[in-house]
């Protein structure tokens, strides 16, 4: 099951709108919730109870922490005196409270995810130190998206005890936020102030939105049929059996998967947002023109933004600022000065945030791997930029210069590619092999003589649509980096015009979409993380 | 605010402080950034930011910077 299901996105949810507006509005939020569950259920059976297991913990969580945070604060209304003791005395209790939920959502996160890799290297390690007993290991099917719901579900209690936010009493609000059909497969990961309301507003479907949603779910359409799922088979081909192929090859798969990745994805956030935008419910971007970012680190702001945010909201500034950090920050800065001296701590929290980025991603060593590899990077690039900016006045470069930022984009890409390249490969040693035979066996020429590149699941035809659609799709990015609100400006055309981009982007899909014989579609990669 | 604005401007001397009023949307301040300016405004002024103050909206210029330590001060 895939957004791009056309059963689903130009049968099941028509239907649900027309239902939907049909109900009376206290009816709706209901109705969403029984279509979602119904959803689940479609796709993950009895695991189903697993998502109605952290919805009722994280709801009961919630109410707990607000009644102590109330009763603390009456206790130091009626004990101003004791106001410091009090707080900290609560602030135990709350913790306790907390660690419990965290404990409940991780563990069903752990035993889905990680058991299975947790139980294989104790393993490793048992028969290394030559220790007679062996953990069971089997891996268990997951509840769709589990990976994206357990980080919302922790966010709304960590919200909750940082009183951002009051318990929800109403639980169809709760659930809901958790299961809302067209967030669970692959996120954004929304906190609970971003869609809560509007989820259970009930506000009409009207024509300005039914026509609005579609705009945007065919432009997911036209990135994933016409790019992604076109790249899909270069790209299976190619990683499963690189050994096979010239280096150039194995450098077009990289590009190839890492188009594909993007197109994917934030082909899927258009549906998502589209799709919220039906029922007038604001879903958080995910994709920001990531490809125009200067540096890795700014990268990540633009892509998959919402797990970005989680990470730095949730594991980097905690741990960055805490009581002991900041005792370390004030002596390395006396030792190491402004610039450096901060960084200490910046980098222990951001080695924090990225060996669980890539631990979110899937338990292994090729995610782990990707994770360290984006933290070194970003480590890098803070240690050494002053050094560039110096080095840049001394030579006379504006960084703000046009041709600079381009030459930065693509320096960015270039460590993007590489680090897709470990992602997707089979194993860390296999993407070490790939990246060799990039760099020493490249042969461009030979490979084009060859015919190499027709051989891998792409035709001429092929390489052209591929290639007219992404400039497509780049002078969109490029004219949304330059704060064009392009949807607005098409509304505001004349009918006709309007109207004749929408025929051209359905025709394209119709016509030059990869679907039916011959093509193999792209399953949603996000959703397996 | 004065002593905010040159610590400003010891972290990142290229920016206009007194006027820019996006230094985290716009990446003026990045994470790392962000907590050399916290440990200095820790010291500098004898208030503790929890990191859940720690929002776009608290640090997007100097005056939101500025308000944010008097209400800690408080």
């Amino acid at each position: 099951m895939s957004y791009f299901d056309p059963i689903y996105i130009f049968f099941a949810v028509p239907i649900l709108l027309i239902i939907y507006n049909l109900v009376p509005k206290k009816v709706r939020p209901i109705l969403l919730l029984l279509f979602s569950f119904g959803l689940f259920i479609f796709i993950s059976k009895w695991l189903t109870l697993f998502l109605i297991l952290s919805i009722v913990s994280i709801y009961f969580i919630g109410i707990f922490l607000d009644k102590l945070n109330k009763k603390r604060d009456l206790l130091i209304q009626d004990n101003p005196d004791n106001k410091k003791e009090i707080k900290e005395k609560y602030k135990k209790y709350k913790k306790l409270v907390l660690i419990l939920g965290i404990l409940i959502n991780v563990s069903f996160l752990f035993f889905f995810k990680y058991l299975n890799f947790f139980a294989t290297n104790t393993n490793l390690l048992l028969n290394l130190f030559k220790i007679n007993y062996q953990l069971k290991v089997a891996k268990y099917i997951a509840p769709i998206g589990i990976s994206f719901y357990t980080l919302e579900a922790l966010s709304y209690i960590l919200d909750v005890y940082n009183e951002k936010i009051e318990a929800d009493k109403n639980i169809i609000r709760v659930s809901l936020y958790l299961s809302f059909f067209p967030q669970i497969m692959e996120g954004p990961i929304a906190r609970y102030s971003d869609t809560a309301s509007d989820l259970y507003a009930g506000n009409k479907v009207t024509y300005n939105n039914f026509c609005s949603g579609y705009q945007r779910i065919l432009y997911g359409f036209f990135k994933k049929l016409l790019i992604a799922d076109r790249l899909n088979f270069l790209v299976s081909t190619v990683f499963d059996n690189y050994a096979s192929y010239s280096g150039a090859t194995a450098a077009l798969s990289v590009i190839g998967y890492t188009i594909m990745l993007y197109m994917e994805f934030s082909g899927t956030m258009d549906i998502v947002i589209g799709t919220g935008e039906f029922f007038g419910i604001k879903i958080p971007e995910n994709f920001r023109q990531p490809f125009f970012a200067k540096n890795i680190s700014e990268f990540w702001t633009r892509w998959h933004i919402s797990l970005g945010l989680w990470f730095k909201d949730y594991i980097f500034y905690p741990v960055s600022l805490s009581k002991s950090m900041k005792k370390l920050t004030l002596k390395a800065r006396n030792l190491m000065g402004n610039r450096f001296g901060p960084l200490v701590s910046g980098a222990i929290a951001l080695f924090a945030v990225w060996f669980l980025n890539g631990l979110w991603h899937g338990a292994g060593y090729t995610f782990l791997f990707y994770g360290m590899y984006q933290f070194i990077l970003i480590l890098l690039g803070n240690i050494f930029e002053p050094t560039i900016n110096n080095i840049c006045k001394k030579i006379k470069i504006n960084r703000q210069n046009k041709i600079y930022r381009v030459f930065q984009s693509i320096k960015m890409t270039f460590f993007v590619f590489i680090g897709e390249l470990f992602f997707r490969a089979t194993s860390v040693k296999a993407g070490f092999g790939m990246l060799k035979k990039i760099f020493t066996n490249f042969h461009l020429i030979s490979t084009f003589k060859s015919g190499e590149f027709l051989k891998i699941g792409l035709d001429g035809k092929d390489y052209v649509v591929i290639f007219i659609a992404l400039i497509v799709v780049f002078i969109i990015s490029l004219l949304k980096e330059k704060n064009h609100n392009i949807r607005e400006e098409i509304n505001q055309k004349n009918i006709c015009i309007k109207w004749i981009i929408y025929y051209l982007l359905i025709l394209s899909i119709i016509i030059f979409g990869a679907y039916g014989f011959g093509y193999l579609p792209v399953d949603p990669i996000y959703a397996d993380f | 605010m004065e002593r905010l604005i040159e610590i400003l401007e010891e972290l990142q001397p290229d920016v206009d402080f007194r006027t820019t009023e996006n230094l985290i949307d716009g990446r003026y301040l990045d994470s790392l950034t962000i907590l050399s300016l916290v440990a200095e405004i820790e010291e500098e002024f004898g208030v503790e930011i929890p990191t859940v103050e720690i929002i776009p909206s608290n640090f997007n210029s100097a005056k939101s910077i500025w308000a944010l330590i008097k209400r800690l001060e408080e």
